[in-house]
């Protein structure tokens, strides 16, 4: 029986942790995140050729392995290009980028796409989960892009949701309130907006020099939440409280209000002369006791970390 | 005379990297320092579970040596001492130190009386009080905060926050916070006496009721899902210190409540105090704000004190004559469990020698844990 729980408990941890996996390495956090359509006098591929890019974004706290999804230019054929499984290369780490060479050179490596883009038209570009069903990201680049201005998030990872946020949570934000913007420096591999300070530092800073925002919002939340902990604590105990009366009324056949009188009274120290007069009892004191306690010095010669028993070699002795 | 002056050479070479010919002044400053916190913790006792690995570790820290690759100290990538150093920086040694301390929290006082968890709140005052203090002293907010949470007397979160908000202070800052902890019997005591009357301090308290395993059961639970989803940024820490209480007061998880309260919270003090200790290198950490930080740390312990104290005495204008709290528990809402505690017991029993204030003391007291938790959660979603 007891094998069979350690059992259950262990497939439940390995389920648990397969699934944490999964989830850890869950491809829906990447974004397409920069285009370079054309690419005349700009970054290079390490055949040292210039090619238009493509750069996927890993939005999420963890690493995620982008082997195995499709990158396509045609919503019809998501498999156009599958991101080739068993190189190292493909993990995409926290936060970070990934560029693939749009140059229709699938046989230069796994970064170098089987199709190149419309230097002309739009282009929309997809990529699409191992599944080759389900559509992780996509974006139509408009026609009419310039050499070496490339077409981007405004800031990394961003979404429409997270581009309406900003603009109604910080009235001082200076993107504004376009999700896709040009690039005139391009940021292959890099991030599209560079974080050259903290903003909620500098918020505070400039709004609250002295930091009495700070101490009435932060005092607020703490004594809410340890209200919020007192008043359900305050609930739970009645609720304890009259759980316990109702047990006394059951065992005693007692009223409710007797019962309440009998809980009050049953304190710590009624209970605490209780437990002490029974233990009197049972060990029968006396009034006179016949032993008598003495104090003895006891010398302490011997002791195991002393003995020479340990420490010598014993003579041999004929038997 | 060839292999003589190679001799002499070698030796001089051997002399250039010994700890002597690399001394500094502020070595021997930081030495001296780790030597007072060594004689606190064994001739005072104050706090000598955490002063000891401290005093010894600022002793390590500062044992002068000639910069030569070979990986000795605690800022060289891939020493011992720098992998060690790891649970502090990367802040995973404060989680573990929750989880102890949540599997040897008795809750009951505080459930018995739940209004005591207020106390905790306004004690956490001392953060924020010395959050201004450090914004006038021409910190930036983010390093303002880090210092504020010294306020909290509560060292693992101290180190939490300050390895998220300002790593290059965070020395000063565990230093400070553990320092001042291992002080609460010589900060808390005048300010208590000097903040009450005399009859306010032999108030008695109605003992509190007992309360049921269910109770201490729910504790952990509501505790989590009410805090964490007002303050997410504080997962970490109330997350760990829940899940501690709940493998303690559950009752079928004894092994692990007793490996995170016994074993796993004594390796993990062992390595924090001894890592924080040496990285108080002096070069590192002689500097003028190391010197201000220890000045903001007092004042936010008086802060926390006071403002603990005169929130019992505003509460009681509200509560019923048999309801009344005796001001002297409000010291204890700074957290350092469970010295704060202890010091209201004793400040209580001079004025009253049959008057108890333990029990009570230690409901704000773990609410200190918890508020203190929030309000870094707070200071690190506004700031971090």
């Amino acid at each position: 029986m007891k094998i069979n729980r350690l059992k259950i408990s262990l497939l439940s941890l390995s389920l648990l942790c397969a699934f944490s996996n999964v989830e850890a390495q869950r491809t829906t956090s990447l974004k397409i995140n920069e285009v370079l359509v054309i690419n005349e006098t700009n970054y290079q591929d390490d055949y040292g050729v210039q090619h238009p890019w493509i750069e996927i974004y890993n939005s999420s706290a963890g690493t995620v392995n982008i082997a195995g999804c499709f990158l396509t230019t045609d919503l019809n054929q998501p498999r156009m290009y599958p991101i080739p499984k068993g190189d190292v290369l493909t993990k995409v780490k926290p936060h970070q980028h990934m560029l693939f060479w749009a140059d229709g050179q699938p046989s230069r490596g796994t970064f170098h796409l089987s199709f190149t883009l419309d230097s002309i038209g739009s282009n929309f570009i997809a990529l699409f989960d191992s599944d080759g069903k389900t559509l992780i990201d996509s974006v139509t680049v408009p026609a009419g892009q310039v050499a070496d201005i490339s077409y981007g998030l405004v800031h990394d990872g961003w979404d429409a949701k997270r581009l309406d946020e900003e603009l109604r949570l910080n009235q001082s934000y200076e993107g504004g309130n376009k999700l896709w913007i040009p690039f005139t420096q391009v940021t292959p591999s890099s991030n599209n907006f560079i974080l050259d300070k903290n903003d909620k530092v500098e918020n505070f800073s400039k709004n609250d020099s002295i930091g009495i925002g700070m101490t009435l919002t932060a005092m607020s939340v703490v004594f809410f939440g340890l209200l919020a902990l007192y008043l359900s604590f305050k609930v739970v105990g009645k609720i304890a409280i009259s759980l316990s009366h109702r047990r006394v009324m059951k065992t005693s056949g007692v009223s409710i209000k007797e019962a309440k009188d009998m809980h009050e009274q049953s304190s710590g120290e009624v209970f605490a002369a209780i437990a002490m007069a029974l233990y009197e009892d049972s060990q029968h004191p006396h009034d006179e006791e016949s032993t008598v306690l003495t104090i003895k010095n006891t010398a302490r010669d011997y002791s195991p970390w002393s003995s020479k028993i340990y420490m010598l070699r014993e003579t041999p002795t004929k038997k | 005379m060839d292999f003589l002056s190679f001799i002499g050479d070698n030796l001089q070479i051997f002399l250039s990297y010994t700890g002597f010919a690399n001394a500094t002044s502020g070595h021997l400053i930081m030495i001296l320092v780790g030597l007072v916190f060594i004689y606190l913790a064994i001739a005072k006792e104050f706090e000598p579970m955490l002063l000891i690995p401290i005093g010894f570790g600022i002793l390590i820290g500062n044992i002068p040596f000639k910069d030569a690759g070979l990986q000795l100290g605690i800022y060289e990538e891939g020493s011992v001492l720098n992998i060690l150093y790891q649970g502090v920086t990367q802040g995973w040694y404060p989680p573990l130190i929750f989880l102890g301390i949540g599997a040897m929290t008795d809750f009951s006082a505080l459930i018995s009386n739940p209004k005591l968890m207020l106390i905790g709140a306004a004690a956490q005052f001392g953060i924020f009080g010395a959050y201004m203090l450090s914004l006038v002293f021409g910190f930036d907010p983010a390093q303002a905060g880090a210092i504020g949470i010294i306020g909290g007397a509560d060292g693992p979160t101290a180190i939490f926050l300050s390895s998220k908000l300002a790593p290059n202070l965070m020395g000063a800052i565990a230093v400070s916070a553990y320092s001042y902890m291992a002080l609460v019997p010589v900060i808390q005591p005048p300010i208590m006496r000097l903040l009450t009357s005399k009859k306010e301090r032999v108030i008695r308290m109605k003992p509190p009721r007992a309360v049921s395993q269910t109770e201490k059961i729910i504790f952990p639970i509501v505790g989590l899902l009410l805090t964490c989803f007002l303050v997410p940024s504080g997962l970490p820490l109330l997350g760990m210190l829940f899940f501690g209480n709940l493998i303690k007061e559950s009752g079928v998880t004894r092994r692990l409540a007793e490996t995170a309260r016994g074993p796993l919270i004594d390796v993990i003090t062992i390595l924090l105090g001894i890592t924080v200790g040496a990285s108080t290198q002096a070069t590192q950490f002689l500097t003028l704000n190391s010197l201000k930080i220890f000045g903001l740390g007092a004042l936010s312990f008086v802060i926390a004190t006071s403002a603990g104290v005169l929130f019992v005495k505003f509460f009681n204008v509200f509560l019923k004559r048999e309801n009344k709290i005796n001001p002297l528990i409000g010291n204890a809402g700074v957290s350092a469990v469970p010295d704060s505690a202890r010091i209201s017991q004793i400040v209580g029993l001079e004025y009253d020698s049959t008057n108890y204030l333990l029990m009570h003391a230690m409901g704000p007291n773990v609410a200190g844990v918890i508020g203190s938790a929030v309000a870094a959660g707070v200071l690190l979603g506004f700031l971090g």
